[in-house]
């Protein structure tokens, strides 16, 4: 049996490749026979057999054997990628996460059968075409100097060969078309490089070769002590020999190779009449090569304890600010206290700058997510009739993975309503004077603090008419209001649980979840989501987020002598009210703020205590989006950098508090849930007080 | 090896505590440490057995007076008052008793079945009953009193996600 670690590898490299299979089988799709593409598919594919199988995921060897078997043919071009073929091979990549499932016990037994046979029958069905000679008249041939065309086997050849300093070359002959003694010239070709070094390689085969079987060009892949511009000379003076080009081998992935590979680059002269295609290729090999030497795996769970290393830190950082503060007070300016004091500042200084690196280390492109988009795209348009063309741009944008791993279904919920509702069907668009695919736009960035990604789609856009005859049919909103409400606030209506505007109920969108969920999601992670949309146009959707969750700004306040922190994010205001102010309408008290109804809520009393007896009242005045509700506290305390903590599973979910944190004395202050305040006023203030007040 | 095996199969180690002038036992396996009452953040709305949180070496754990649990009469907390972090099936939960007073190995003959009532104290919160060394103590059935709780509070964050339909 494997250990856990072991096992645990296995799946992170299997969750690797297929992600690389997953991104590449779109691109492949729509870069019909890129060789590079379909070498890098070759080898996951290649990859995730041989590991599964000395793993002892036998079915799951199996299934990548199938499918490599596939892909093998596309490399060699002796099958053609159609629709269906992808589809099939998409249904392969399910097939794949549901047995990856059934290793983590996520899932039940996966058979595999049925696929595997579509996939033996279309590996065999196109026989034919394997058969003819013209196999060796492929138009596509390999780039020059990349490791491309190499199987696994070979390319081990080359690394042994690199750390033993033999120079690997990939060699291009091209006969003269006229030739009259192809198999003789090919024959020469091979004696003499023999003299020079070892051939591993040929394309078409040998024997072929030798034969004369070949079309004007054949390939060899060689190693050889000598430099490429000996080897090409020597070619050269070959009678019919049109022309030669000697390009070093360059493996993407070499393993110690970092040394290797530079050295090889720095000595090889580039020879005559290499592309300069190559030397881009070769530089970027090599980039590749620094980049993987650089990174290191890290169990998630480390990077979870440091960060919680790091927030005691700033715990004790904050402590001694304050102990310096005591200090100064009683000594005043003595030279004790000041060296505490350029102590701390410094501490100060490299908290943050640690946390900082942190926080950085837990970021992750959020590629990650939108990696899995252009699939689910694709199959929501074949299957809904439409042509869409799906742009992602920012993908290598970052942000903490605690938030990449809650945006994703948010997303995938914005994209779906795009292809379902938004764009239109390609007849349709055509009659509206439209381009017949449609465009859904994905895109991420940084902006300030924050994270905003967009989601926007050129379709039929929403009838902003027809959310405000729907809001007053429902009630929401009476007619001379919503007749008064501009464009945007109406939209809002859409955010409101069962509003829905569709009438027909697809399989995709009867689902009961609508946008009202998107934007609780959104807003649990103190993100913020916001639409535009303009008829026939299109739709929009912005959606802003934190760059991470673990760390926060907040307002310190006290109640019952308990300190407690407000998200400073959820904090609109802060102001004293004289009691005199309180209004009661019907069994909520409220207070009006610049001409707009503010409810508000007493905490202690939320909290089972007291009321202040004060006649001056702090307020916090709080809000998510439109919404505000006044929180009165028993005192404001001032702002003040916490590390979030969870409750834990043992309490679970308590109302009204989102979670602790711990204070500079090592006491812990609860976090409040401005978004349960919101409910709380909701719930005792009538709707329509709580609307005038947004 | 041997000797372990034995301890395991005849003797039982617990940690003796006192609460409200009865003396209770429990497994000293799922205790991981005991310390020195300490200010607890009372949680408003939590299940009211739950007297609050405290900060264990920047952890965050839940803090449940076994008076309250147990429906005992509520006491001051003393000098003598100790908190017990006990860690079972994942969950790390701190449980206020009024003094502890030692670490026993109990002869597994000793103990028996609990009666139907002990002191206000429900009969499924209790494992057995040691007699040993002339003294009386109550073992407890810790899977018991945190499963239950766990129950509870689920409840509770049902309820509130109802309210937020």
């Amino acid at each position: 049996m494997f250990s856990e670690t072991e096992i645990s590898v296995f799946l992170d490299e299997l969750d690797e490749k297929i992600e690389i299979l997953n991104e590449n089988l779109l691109l492949m799709e729509k870069e019909e026979g890129n060789p590079e593409l379909l070498q890098e598919i070759f080898r996951a594919a290649h990859t995730i057999k041989g590991s599964s199988a000395v793993m002892g995921y036998d079915r799951m060897s199996q299934l990548t054997h199938e499918m490599e078997n596939i892909f093998d043919r596309l490399r060699q071009g002796t099958l053609d990628i159609s629709s269906d073929l992808v589809d099939l091979l998409f249904e392969s990549l399910d097939l794949l996460k549901s047995l990856r499932d059934e290793i983590t016990g996520r899932g039940t037994y996966v058979d595999i059968e049925t696929t595997v046979s579509k996939l033996r029958e279309f590996a065999s069905g196109q026989d034919h075409k394997a058969c003819e000679p013209a196999a060796a008249e492929r138009s596509t041939a390999p780039p020059a100097g990349c490791a491309s065309n190499l199987t696994e086997a070979e390319e081990d050849v080359v690394r042994v060969a690199h750390i033993r300093g033999v120079k690997a070359y990939w060699v291009r002959v091209q006969v003269d078309p006229h030739c009259q003694m192809k198999s003789v010239r090919a024959f020469l070709v091979f004696e003499t490089l023999q003299q020079y070094g070892e051939i591993i390689k040929s394309i078409p085969p040998a024997e072929d070769i030798e034969k004369g079987e070949y079309g004007d060009v054949f390939e060899l892949v060689l190693l050889s002590h000598e430099d490429a511009g000996i080897i090409r000379n020597l070619l050269m003076t070959i009678a019919e020999i049109e022309a030669v080009t000697v390009n070093p081998i360059v493996l993407s992935d070499e393993q110690p190779g970092v040394s290797a590979v530079s050295e090889l680059a720095e000595k090889t002269i580039p020879p005559d009449g290499v592309q300069k295609a190559t030397d881009t290729a070769e530089a970027k090999g090599r980039e590749e090569v620094l980049k993987q030497a650089k990174t290191v795996r890290v169990d998630v769970q480390k990077l979870d304890n440091l960060m919680n290393l790091v927030g005691e830190l700033v715990i004790d950082r904050t402590r001694l600010e304050r102990f310096v503060e005591i200090l100064q007070r009683r000594y005043g300016t003595n030279d004790l206290v000041e060296v505490v004091d350029e102590i701390s500042t410094h501490l100060v200084q490299l908290t943050n700058d640690l946390q900082e690196e942190i926080m950085k280390a837990r970021m992750l492109p959020i590629a990650q997510v939108f990696n899995r988009f252009p699939r689910m795209v694709r199959d929501l348009a074949h299957k809904l009739g439409k042509e869409i063309d799906f742009i992602v741009e920012g993908k290598e944008t970052e942000l903490d993975r605690n938030v990449i791993e809650v945006i994703g279904d948010p997303l995938i919920h914005l994209l779906r309503n795009a292809v379902d509702h938004g764009i239109e069907r390609p007849e349709e668009r055509a009659a509206a004077g439209k381009a017949k695919a449609g465009t859904i736009l994905l895109k991420a960035y940084h902006h300030e603090n924050h994270i905003v990604i967009i989601a926007e789609d050129d379709g039929r856009g929403i009838d902003v008419n027809k959310v405000r005859r729907k809001a007053v049919e429902r009630s929401l909103v009476d007619e001379e209001t919503a007749a008064r409400l501009p464009d945007a606030e109406v939209l809002n209506y859409l955010f409101l649980p069962g509003f829905s505007l569709s009438r027909e109920i697809t399989d995709l969108s009867g689902r009961g979840v609508g946008l009202d969920v998107v934007k609780k999601n959104i807003e649990q992670i103190n993100g913020f989501l916001e639409m535009s949309s303009v008829l026939g146009q299109g739709t929009k959707f912005t959606v802003k987020l934190p760059l991470t969750l673990a760390i926060i700004r907040a307002l310190m306040v006290s109640i019952m002598g308990q300190v407690y922190a407000f998200p400073l994010a959820n904090v609109m205001e802060t102001m004293h009210v004289s009691r005199s102010d309180v209004r009661r309408v019907r069994n909520a008290e409220v207070i009006a703020v610049r001409g707009k109804i503010l409810p508000l809520i007493c905490l202690s009393a939320l909290f089972n205590g007291p009321r202040p007896q004060s006649h001056r009242l702090s307020v916090v005045v709080a809000g998510i989006g439109e919404r505000r509700v006044g929180v009165i506290v028993d005192e404001l305390l001032g702002e003040q950098e916490i590390v979030i903590k969870s409750l834990g599973d043992y309490l679970g979910r308590v109302p009204g508090i989102s979670g602790a944190t711990i204070l500079g004395d090592g006491r812990v202050a609860l976090i409040i849930d401005v978004r349960a305040l919101l409910r709380e006023a909701a719930r005792e203030v009538t709707g329509e007080a709580l609307y005038a007040a947004g | 090896m041997a000797q372990k095996f034995e301890i395991a199969k005849d003797e039982e180690q617990v940690v003796v505590f006192q609460l409200a002038d009865q003396t209770y036992g429990m497994d000293i396996a799922a205790v991981s440490e005991i310390i020195r009452m300490e200010k607890v953040t009372y949680v408003p709305r939590a299940p009211e057995f739950v007297e609050g949180v405290i900060n264990l070496r920047g952890r965050i754990i839940p803090v449940i007076d076994l008076r309250g649990r147990f429906g005992l009469k509520g006491a001051e907390h003393t000098r003598q008052s100790r908190i017990i972090v006990v860690e079972m099936a994942g969950v790390t939960v701190g449980l206020i008793v009024d003094a502890v007073l030692e670490v026993l190995r109990i002869p597994a003959e000793s103990i028996e079945p609990p009666p139907a009532m002990v002191d206000g104290v429900d009969v499924a919160y209790l494992r057995g009953i040691a007699l040993f060394d002339g003294r009386m103590i109550i073992l407890l059935n810790l899977e018991k009193i945190l499963e239950e709780d766990e129950k509870e509070t689920l409840g509770e964050a049902e309820a509130a996600a109802e309210v937020t339909v």
